[in-house]
């Protein structure tokens, strides 16, 4: 059966980008907000119409007649995982066009184009069931923000935009060369088929390689620790939209990525995991990036360089999460994009305001603003809160999970989940520390502030930009277990194998021959143990 | 006689419009020779129209006399394609009025009807190298495509860098000609003919070729990497490119690279008697050359200030990914395998014309900064900025930039993606890696084009800072924007449309091998 649905959430934005480019200058932000705000509508359907629960690909959509020669199709669907991150790429957009109200004067029109464009091409990764459809779309995001970089960033803005660029083509052609050769070899490019026919019939040589070519595209997007340097220029230099989008979403795409190719192809073989070094591997880069970016925010003097550091932190925790492997590990991974994307895409929005008002970021020369805008100090504080983990707010969640999933894992142990601990105490230092400068301590006006004026706190239009985000931050740290619950089965799914061969250690353990297997028993569901605030 | 003449038809026209527009740039009137590019397009759509199945039909046109000439899908493929690709260039290079535009394209005076003479015997050269069956007019072809041009580049622009460039371009051509025919000489001492059916026929497919033959066709893959622009015979493509007038520069990256493979695979196919099984030390060495052509264009276009001159290594970047094609094609038995080898290259033959065409196109509509005589946009300078005032222009421009990266929703997504299934197929692991890190180095350059256009101000450069940017209205000649704005729709048609419904994957997939009895060479063609 074929769901109408995906295609049209994809089409709304592409084609109002389309038609938003030929509308005069004026109507520009209107049309894109009116767009970005039809595409949430369709988000918010899909989303009503969703059955919960249930493991497989709904609202699937496949063309037949789109088909290419070399058997791959326009197929979409979405599962339970992804229709979460659909739901914070649709509800980030329409807030990050409405941030971009006031602020881009120039050229506007080209400006809410690319927004749009960008909005379908990351709608349609979360939506692809085609490999070499979600390579298109991934690589899609790349000439949008390329635009939106470069040309309404800030004064390093072709140097960071180049190297946004750059650095992730030159990690996703790796990623296209294994695409094509999965796809080659399977048959097809379907990502359920591959995926089996990845576990049944790649040699190990084979899905090494698979392996680091897959995480040469995904490492980057994500970013982990080598190859994280991109980030810190492009987001600090990037209009503050294309910075809540950039954290909220297009990171999130390196590590669906990882969730949906990388570990199932690479990692996950039929019964067994597959290279258990290079988990190893990539829980040191995590805990490395999760320390260093850490550290590195501390001393930071830009706040917004500050927040993209925390993130090179925060999702080092969202990968060892996933490559943990266990069901809290996986699940609170999960949880853990869509609460980065929320508390990170808000601090943005707040630290874009202030600069609106200061033209300024640096940590020295702000101070006390509770005083003079207590609103916006609240926010501030509450998504800074959420950020560092707070329990009752979002972060505390999926942060608890992903430490929980590493501690348990086989493959992991207590020393990475000790020394991702370790990564939530600098947290919370880097980040009260930032708060404890800027937001409280005595009213200072900045240097380079124009002083005829006093900047008055957040107006109404701002408000409503961070109330939805403040409330969906409260909601999931009040009741996380809707989110996570309803993944359990895909998360499963993704999980198969070692499920099999947790089975596998059970029979053999009741069997009276190996009486000394090795066991260990992992809780299902993950939402039964989360502590209820 | 009378199927010759059927199978050269084409060429006939060419050749025939060709020398009436010889004559036609001798007449006093100015009227006359401003016909000159209407009379080059009509006959250039009467030659591919011949081609269309629909319309000469889709047997194979044979000569059966001399046994000559025989055409079957492959030819039609790249005459049809060389002929569609030629209306774009005629367009790009039709004349324009000085005084009007602020940067007129080349030196149009007295020459033009000739100038457009020469480019329909240039492509007519690609026709007869496409349905040779003769070595002798395989060379003939490929002579036929290459003089013109050193013609084109002298007289294309009153400036001693283009005389500079065609001395250059002619000497390096005669001794690539040279090449040619000393390995076209020991082909046909070892084998007693010229015909290529009858070199396939006396070459033992058991014990392969002879120490003597593969001497031969190394000298003869020499000859055509000179066309192709492929390392170690790379050296012109820098300064010819950047000395000929920018719409000569386009036809240059397009006719003779296109000739140079036909050529190529041509031979190759009929040493290897339809099989494609050669010496391994030849796929050795097309492997080296693959991997050194993509390698040393690519890097060599990072270091570039003239965005001609890029484009130059760009084009030798493309020749050597095409190159990992013809690799692919060699190394496998698998006719499977070498169809959909034989289909990438094609695709990517066609998908780089289109590219090129709308690049090239950009740089003529926009004016040169420095107010030299009788230059289109060169340097990175120019661009600067031009996504401000031109936006749509500068769009083309990216559109093409990225669609030569390989970006997905163009049609350069899918030309790489073609060639890398091949090779992936043929087992080419380390050269598909080299390609796709070679993608990515390409990227830098390409998207300083795009950086300098979109995100550069217009006062961008130390030279500007003396002298400000002549802010002169510019006129933009309308067969230029023609001819941009039809290879813009066939690069995102051929790249958003997907590539199994277009015309064009269904025609490289039937033209996929270069005559249709393979395995049993020449059975198809009685000899008289």
């Amino acid at each position: 059966m074929n769901s109408p649905l995906l295609i049209i959430l994809l089409l709304i934005p592409a084609a109002g980008a389309l038609i938003g480019a030929l509308l005069p200058i004026a109507a520009a932000r209107s049309w894109a907000l009116l767009i970005s705000l039809a595409t949430l509508l369709v988000g918010i359907i899909i989303a009503w119409r969703f059955q919960y629960g249930f493991s497989g690909f709904q609202f699937t959509f496949d063309n037949a007649n789109l088909s290419l020669p070399f058997h791959a199709s326009f197929s979409l669907g979405i599962d339970a995982i992804s229709i979460w991150l659909v739901l914070l790429t649709v509800l980030l957009m329409p807030l990050s066009i409405a941030a971009s109200w006031e602020v881009i004067k120039d050229r506007p029109r080209e400006y809410y184009s690319w927004m749009l464009l960008l909005l379908a091409a990351m709608l349609g990764v979360f939506v692809a069931r085609d490999i070499l459809v979600f390579y298109i779309f991934f690589e899609l995001t790349l000439v949008p923000m390329f635009f939106i970089i470069g040309i309404w960033g800030g004064p390093e803005r072709r140097a960071a935009a180049g190297k946004f660029f750059l650095f992730t083509f030159t990690g996703s052609v790796f990623t296209l060369a294994a695409a094509i050769y999965l796809g080659y070899h399977a048959g097809t490019f379907d990502i359920a088929a591959i995926v089996d026919y990845a576990r049944t019939s790649l040699t190990d040589g084979e899905r090494y390689w698979i392996l680091l070519a897959l995480l040469a595209g995904f490492a980057v997007k994500v970013p982990l620790f080598p190859v994280h340097t991109w980030l810190p220029l492009a987001h600090t230099e990037a209009p503050t939209a294309g910075s809540v989008i950039l954290a909220g979403v297009l990171l999130k795409l390196g590590t669906y990525g990882l969730l949906r190719l990388a570990l199932p192809i690479g990692i996950l073989a039929a019964n067994s995991v597959a290279f258990p070094h290079m988990i190893h591997v990539l829980g040191y880069l995590c805990v490395i990036g999760v320390i260093y970016g850490a550290l590195v925010a501390w001393v930071q003097k830009d706040v917004k360089k500050l927040v993209a550091y925390s993130s090179v932190s925060h999702l080092g925790f969202c990968v060892l999460g996933m490559i943990a492997l266990n069901t809290y590990g996986i699940e609170g991974s999960v949880l853990y994009m869509i609460n980065h994307g929320l508390s990170t895409g808000a601090m943005f929005l707040v630290i874009g305001m202030i600069y609106d008002r200061y033209h300024t970021r640096d940590i020295r020369e702000l101070s006390g603003l509770a005083r003079r805008m207590p609103i916006l100090a609240f926010f501030f504080v509450l998504f800074t809160l959420a950020s560092i983990g707070l329990p009752g707010l979002n972060g505390f969640v999926s942060e608890f999970l992903t430490i929980l999933g590493a501690f348990t894992s086989p493959y992991l142990g207590v020393w990475f989940g000790t020394f991702a601990a370790l990564g939530i105490i600098l947290g919370a230092v880097y980040m009260l520390h930032m708060v404890a400068c800027i937001i409280f301590g005595p009213l200072r006006t900045p240097e380079s502030h124009d002083h005829g004026q006093v900047p008055g706190d957040i107006g109404k239009r701002e408000i409503a930009i961070l109330i939805p985000l403040a409330l969906a931050v409260v909601f999931l740290g009040v009741y996380p277990s809707g989110v996570l619950r309803s993944m359990n089965d895909a998360v499963a799914r993704i999980q198969q194998p070692i499920l099999r061969q947790e089975r596998q250690a059970t029979a053999n353990l009741q069997s009276p021959f190996s009486a000394g297997a090795q066991h260990r028993e992992f809780p299902r569901l993950a939402a039964d143990v989360v502590p209820n605030p | 006689m009378n199927d010759l003449l059927q199978a050269m038809f084409p060429e006939i026209v060419l050749c025939a419009a060709a020398a009436i527009l010889l004559l036609m740039g001798v007449s006093r009137r100015p009227s006359t020779r401003r016909a000159a590019p209407v009379l080059a397009i009509l006959a250039l759509i009467v030659a591919g129209a011949s081609q269309l199945s629909a319309i000469g039909g889709s047997a194979a046109r044979l000569d059966l006399r001399w046994n000559t000439v025989r055409v079957y899908e492959f030819a039609r493929y790249v005459k049809l394609l060389s002929s569609a690709i030629g209306v774009l260039l005629v367009l790009l290079a039709w004349p324009t009025n000085r005084d009007a535009t602020g940067g007129p394209a080349h030196n149009f005076g007295e020459e033009a009807a000739e100038f457009f003479g020469l480019m329909l015997l240039s492509i007519a050269g690609i026709f007869i190298v496409a349905g040779a069956n003769d070595m002798m007019l395989l060379f003939l072809g490929i002579e036929l495509a290459s003089i013109p041009t050193y013609i084109m580049v002298s007289i294309s622009a009153p400036r001693a860098i283009s005389q500079e460039a065609g001395v250059k371009y002619f000497f390096l051509g005669a001794m690539a000609a040279a090449l040619m025919l000393f390995g076209f000489s020991y082909l046909f001492g070892t084998t007693g003919t010229t015909r290529l059916d009858l070199i396939a026929q006396r070459i033992d497919p058991r014990t392969g070729l002879t120490a003597w033959q593969i001497l031969a066709v190394v000298m003869l893959i020499a000859g055509f990497a000179f066309k192709m622009a492929v390392v170690p015979l790379h050296f012109y493509a820098g300064d010819v490119y950047q000395g000929a007038a920018t719409p000569v520069t386009a036809f240059l990256s397009f006719v003779p690279k296109i000739s140079g493979f036909v050529a190529l695979l041509k031979i190759l196919f009929a040493v290897t008697a339809g099989t494609w099984h050669i010496a391994p030390q030849i796929v050795k060495l097309l492997w080296v050359m693959a991997a050194l052509t993509m390698s040393v264009g690519n890097v060599l276009g990072l270091v570039q200030v003239n965005v001609k001159r890029l484009l130059a290594y760009s084009s030798i970047a493309h020749s050597g990914y095409m190159l990992v094609g013809v690799t692919a094609l060699l190394s496998t038995t698998d006719y499977e395998i070498q169809s959909s080898a034989l289909q990438g290259i094609l695709f990517y033959l066609s998908a780089y014309g289109l590219m090129n065409v709308a690049a090239f196109g950009v740089l003529i509509l926009l004016p040169s900064r420095l107010n030299q005589p009788s230059t289109s946009a060169e340097t990175f300078e120019d661009l600067a900025g031009v996504g401000r005032k031109h936006t749509l222009l500068a769009l083309a421009m990216a559109v093409s930039c990225f669609s030569l990266i390989g970006l997905p929703l163009t049609v350069g997504f899918f030309g790489k993606f073609l060639l890398i299934l091949p090779a992936w197929k043929a087992n080419l692991t380390w050269l598909v890696i080299i390609l796709v890190i070679n993608a990515a180095v390409s990227a830098g350059y390409y998207l300083r084009i795009v950086g300098a256009m979109f995100l550069g101000s217009e006062t961008a450069g130390p030279r500007f800072r003396q002298q400000p940017a002549a802010d002169q209205p510019i006129h933009h000649p309308m067969p230029v924007l023609v001819s941009v704005g039809i290879s813009m729709v066939a690069i995102l048609w051929f790249g958003i449309v997907w590539p199994a419904t277009s015309r064009l994957t269904i025609r490289t997939a039937t033209a996929a091998h270069i005559e249709p009895a393979v395995n049993t060479p020449v059975a198809s063609v009685s000899q008289r």
